[in-house]
C-alpha cells in the first residue's frame, strides 16, 4: 500500500504528506476559520489568541501565542487562496528577511478523505543547511547526542 | 566551482545508512565493509568515498590498512533544524487529525 504519511526534502523544499480522514472542504475550514484552527495550530501546551483572520490574498492572519510564560506575535499573509484546494501563505516578521520562506497547503479529494501535501519553500538550500547549523549551536550538548544515538540504534537494527 | 557534497545526499542511500551505522559501532577497513553486501568492493568504494567527501566518516591509516571511522559530529547536522522541523508538523498533523475526528463525531 502506499504510504500517504511522508516527508522528504527537495534541495530548497521540504514536502510533507498526510492522508486525513476527513471531506476536504471540513479540511479547508479548520484551516481557514480561527475558531478551528485554534484547537490544533502551535505548539503542544499553547494557547491562540487570534487578532484578525482576512484568508484572501494578500491579507493577513495575525495572532497570538501564549504559551511558556509569553505572548508571541504572529503574523502569516496569504499570498494565494483557491477554496478548496489551495491555500499558500508567507511567514513574516523572523529577525532576517532570509529565513522566511512560504508555504503552501495542497488539498486533493482521495475517495472522501484528504490528502495533504505541505510545501514549505525557503530562498535557497543554503538557508536550511544554515537553520540546521544554527539549531545544532543553540542545543548542542546532551539533547542532540541522545537522539543521534537513538538514531544510530535505529541504523544498527535495520 | 568546487561542488560539495550534501549530507543529506550521503544519507539518502540506504547502502550508505547502512555503513555509518556498521562504522558506528568500530572502525572498518574497506573490505570488512564490502563483505557486508552484494554489490561490489568498487561500488562499496565509491560510497565510502562520498561519505568521506561529505564529512560524515575520516579514512585512518593504521599500518598497512586503511580504516574508516564514523564521524558523529557530521552526522548531528542531520538530525537538526529539518527534523525538528518535521517532527514539529507531523506533531501537528496527529493535532489536526484528531481533532477532525472529534468534530466529525459530534456531527453524527
Amino acid at each position: 500500500m502506499e504510504n500517504y504519511n511522508t516527508f522528504k526534502q527537495e534541495e530548497n523544499i521540504l514536502i510533507h504528506t498526510r492522508l486525513l480522514d476527513a471531506p476536504r472542504d471540513l479540511v479547508w475550514e479548520v484551516w481557514t476559520n480561527p475558531e478551528h484552527i485554534k484547537e490544533w495550530w502551535g505548539p503542544n501546551g499553547f494557547s491562540l489568541t487570534t487578532k484578525s483572520m482576512t484568508v484572501e490574498p494578500g491579507k493577513i492572519w495575525d495572532f497570538i501565542m501564549h504559551g511558556m510564560g509569553k505572548d508571541w506575535d504572529n503574523k502569516i499573509e496569504y499570498v494565494e487562496v483557491k477554496k478548496p484546494s489551495l491555500l499558500t501563505y508567507k511567514h513574516s516578521g523572523e529577525r532576517s528577511e532570509d529565513y522566511n520562506f512560504t508555504v503552501s497547503i495542497l488539498f486533493e479529494d482521495v475517495e472522501g478523505k484528504t490528502l495533504l501535501t505541505m510545501k514549505s519553500v525557503f530562498k535557497s538550500k543554503a538557508i536550511i543547511e544554515e537553520l540546521n547549523r544554527k539549531v545544532n549551536a543553540i542545543e548542542g550538548g546532551k539533547q542532540t547526542l541522545n537522539r543521534l544515538e537513538n538514531y544510530l540504534k535505529i541504523l544498527g537494527n535495520e | 566551482m568546487t561542488q560539495t557534497r550534501d549530507i543529506f545526499q550521503a544519507i539518502a542511500d540506504p547502502t550508505r545508512r547502512q555503513i555509518i551505522g556498521m562504522l558506528a559501532r568500530k572502525s572498518l577497513n574497506v573490505n570488512a565493509i564490502a563483505q557486508e553486501f552484494d554489490i561490489t568492493r568498487q561500488a562499496v568504494s565509491l560510497h565510502v568515498q562520498l561519505l568521506n567527501e561529505c564529512g560524515l566518516i575520516v579514512i585512518k591509516q593504521q599500518g598497512r590498512e586503511r580504516y574508516c571511522e564514523a564521524k558523529l559530529s557530521k552526522l548531528k547536522e542531520v538530525t537538526d533544524w529539518v527534523d525538528q522541523y518535521r517532527k514539529y508538523w507531523d506533531n501537528k498533523f496527529d493535532s489536526l487529525e484528531s481533532y477532525l475526528a472529534k468534530i466529525q463525531k459530534k456531527k453524527k
